[in-house]
């Protein structure tokens, strides 16, 4: 087993704040990885610098053993990072349907898809997802109607359409229901089999349900690494993280 | 049942019998004249078509069209210049009023009528892959780029104007004859003439309705839509906004190849800023996410200032400045949206199921 995905002692400072301080961790291959910290610890801050969204001051990031430290957004994506945001970001103005469609991007050269009106395997694998989503019976609906734990659903189907190596999801069960929340996690471990997962999650039930490894990031720093079992016997994650969740 | 209006095959069906009636126009319009003026209305559908192509469904506003229409148009003009120069008298008299004894080195490729041609339709075409290229990779979007492309404009409404010896300046260019090809002399006012116009507008807008139904139309739709989002799904949102403000402005210097074939005649007017608002203004009159929206919105108002604007003259602007102001208002998506909701009501007479008014955003599958 080997990381997939490696941070390696990454900063980033806004003006004077720093926001991720000497933020070191790994992704196991075929995993399911939990990011858990107070608000503000990090954890989209993390996923915006894996992503390419903004650049460390500096570290460096690896992705399947090549250097994607502040690499565009798009070549990122394509050597296999999908991204789920925490603010659910589909494409409002387009048809359920079409957000899956343009998610599917086996193809991202402008000139070839300039006259192509087929994409091999599109048909399939969007038949897959949308039933895997509940999406099937809304396929034409625009998708800034849908509702909030719809809309959710929507752009894991499209990280999903991209099938990508590594799946980054940032709170992907905020505005779920009880019932979408249990679907999710046996989705989120079915899908292990096949890619790896970064999932930011608040939910410690949850995270108990699908975590292989649980991270704890407090005031972007790691604060502990190890099995949901080790990491809730943690006294000092009790203290500065699960202490106010358990009481919520 | 959908809205007919998003129905692909009805599109083509609108699409195919709108361009089959221009087509018999020279069979019912004897008047040469009038055949002239319907052609040049033409060139200008091909011009609202480029925008809506490029701000309509690329979502990249662009005020200076006149760019690649004007070097297009100059093109044109200097090749068909120097086909009324012979060897013995191969200088434009506009030089030799210049004191310049000698072509220069910009004049001599268009000696050449095929090399002409191709330079014609190449250099705004490349200039508009360059200039795209170093804006979108840069991330100049929106209103930024609007005025960049405005920038651009005047730089070269200067740079023209300025340089009389080479550009004929504020007079530009006459070439006194009309323009030949293969041998043949197409007479501008010929129904040849219009048919080659028609032939063209018809390319342009079947091809860009081609591409904005392809895999690449549904990628520039969703850069339009967030392109923020876009890059994330591995899209290069700079790659394609390059490739659709290009295949736009190629489609506007074929217009300004056009143009000069029917009037024999560029000036820096073609490069005025007002000239490629008021494009942006048929294209928004029409509707800017219809690609025959836009053009017939070049053909109604163009052919209303013709034949009103001689009527009301100074007050014609203030007529077309209110109309605008009226349909920007009211009809956000233009005139063709009053056709979209219409059909939408046919389609769904039941109010319950009716799209939610939203300020008459597209809908998907456009
Ligand atoms: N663009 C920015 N400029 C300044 N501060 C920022 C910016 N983005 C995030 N922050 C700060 O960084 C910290 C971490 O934010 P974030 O990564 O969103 O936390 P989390 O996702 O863990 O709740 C917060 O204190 C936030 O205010
Ligand atoms: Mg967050």
């Amino acid at each position: 087993m080997s990381g997939l995905l490696e941070i390696q002692r990454l900063s980033k400072s806004f003006d004077t704040t720093k926001v991720i301080n000497d933020f070191s961790m790994e992704v196991v291959e075929g995993t399911v990885c939990c990011l858990v910290g107070p608000n503000g610890a990090g954890k989209t801050t993390t996923m915006d610098l894996i992503t390419g969204r903004i650049k460390p001051t500096s570290g460096k990031i690896i992705f399947a053993n090549e250097d994607i430290t502040a690499k565009h957004e798009h070549l990122i994506a394509r050597a296999g990072i999908g991204r789920k945001f925490q603010v659910p970001a589909v494409l409002r103005d387009m048809s359920v349907r079409q957000n899956l469609e343009v998610a599917y991007s086996r193809q991202t050269n402008p000139f070839r898809n300039l006259l192509k009106f087929h994409k091999p395997g599109l048909t399939a694998k969007l038949d897959e997802v949308a039933t895997l989503a509940g999406l099937t019976g809304r396929l034409k609906e625009r998708a800034g109607i849908l509702s909030h734990g719809e809309t959710q659903w929507l752009e894991i189907g499209m990280v999903l359409m991209q099938e990508p190596r590594l799946l980054l999801m940032d709170e992907p069960i905020a505005g779920m229901t009880e019932s979408e929340i249990e679907k999710t996690a046996r989705i989120f471990k079915d899908l292990r089999k096949s890619a790896t997962l970064l999932v930011v999650e608040h939910d410690m039930g949850f995270v108990r349900e699908i975590a292989d490894v649980v991270v704890v990031m407090h005031m972007g720093s790691l604060l502990a690494q190890g099995s949901i079992q080790e990491i809730e016997a943690d006294l000092r994650v009790r203290d500065v993280y699960l202490g106010e969740q358990e009481v919520a | 049942m959908g809205n007919l209006y998003h129905n692909k095959i009805a599109q083509w069906v609108v699409y195919v019998a709108f361009f089959a009636a221009l087509a018999i126009i020279p069979n019912m319009v004897g008047d040469s004249f009038l055949l002239n003026q319907f052609a040049t209305y033409c060139v200008y559908g091909m011009l609202a078509l480029s925008i809506s192509l490029c701000w309509g469904f690329g979502g990249i506003l662009n005020l200076g069209q006149g760019i690649a229409f004007g070097l297009g148009a100059y093109g044109m003009a200097m090749t068909m210049q120097m086909q009324s120069q012979t060897e013995s008298n191969p200088i434009p008299p506009f030089m030799l009023n210049n004191s310049l004894d000698y072509l220069p080195l910009l004049w001599q490729p268009f000696q050449s009528t095929l090399l002409g041609l191709i330079l014609a339709v190449t250099v705004p075409t490349l200039f508009c892959a360059a200039f795209g290229g170093i804006m979108f990779r840069a991330r100049v979007s929106g209103p930024f780029f609007a005025i960049m492309t405005l920038a651009m404009l005047s730089a070269f409404y200067t740079i023209i104007l300025d340089r009389q010896a080479y550009t004929g300046g504020v007079n530009g260019l006459t070439p006194p004859s009309a323009f030949q090809f293969a041998g043949v002399e197409v007479d501008p006012y010929s129904p040849t003439a219009y048919w080659v116009v028609l032939f063209f507008l018809t390319g342009a807008t079947f091809l860009a309705k081609l591409i904005t139904q392809s895999s690449f139309g549904l990628v520039t739709q969703a850069i339009r839509d967030d392109s923020e989002r876009v890059r994330f799904l591995g899209y290069s949102v700079a790659g394609y906004e390059t490739v659709i403000y290009t295949i736009s402005g190629l489609i506007a210097a074929v217009a300004g190849c056009c143009w000069v074939m029917l009037v024999q005649y560029v000036s820096p007017a073609q490069m005025d800023v007002g000239f490629s608002l008021s494009i942006v203004i048929w294209a928004a009159i029409g509707g800017r996410h219809s690609l025959l929206g836009s053009i017939l919105g070049a053909l109604i108002i163009q052919g209303a200032q013709s034949y009103l604007g001689d009527t009301f003259l100074a007050t014609w602007l203030l007529i077309l400045g209110g109309f605008f102001i009226v349909v920007v208002r009211f009809l956000p998506n233009g005139l063709a949206s009053l056709l979209e909701v219409a059909l939408g009501l046919l389609a769904r007479p039941d109010p319950t199921s009716s799209p939610a008014p939203d300020g008459g955003r597209p809908l998907p599958a456009e």
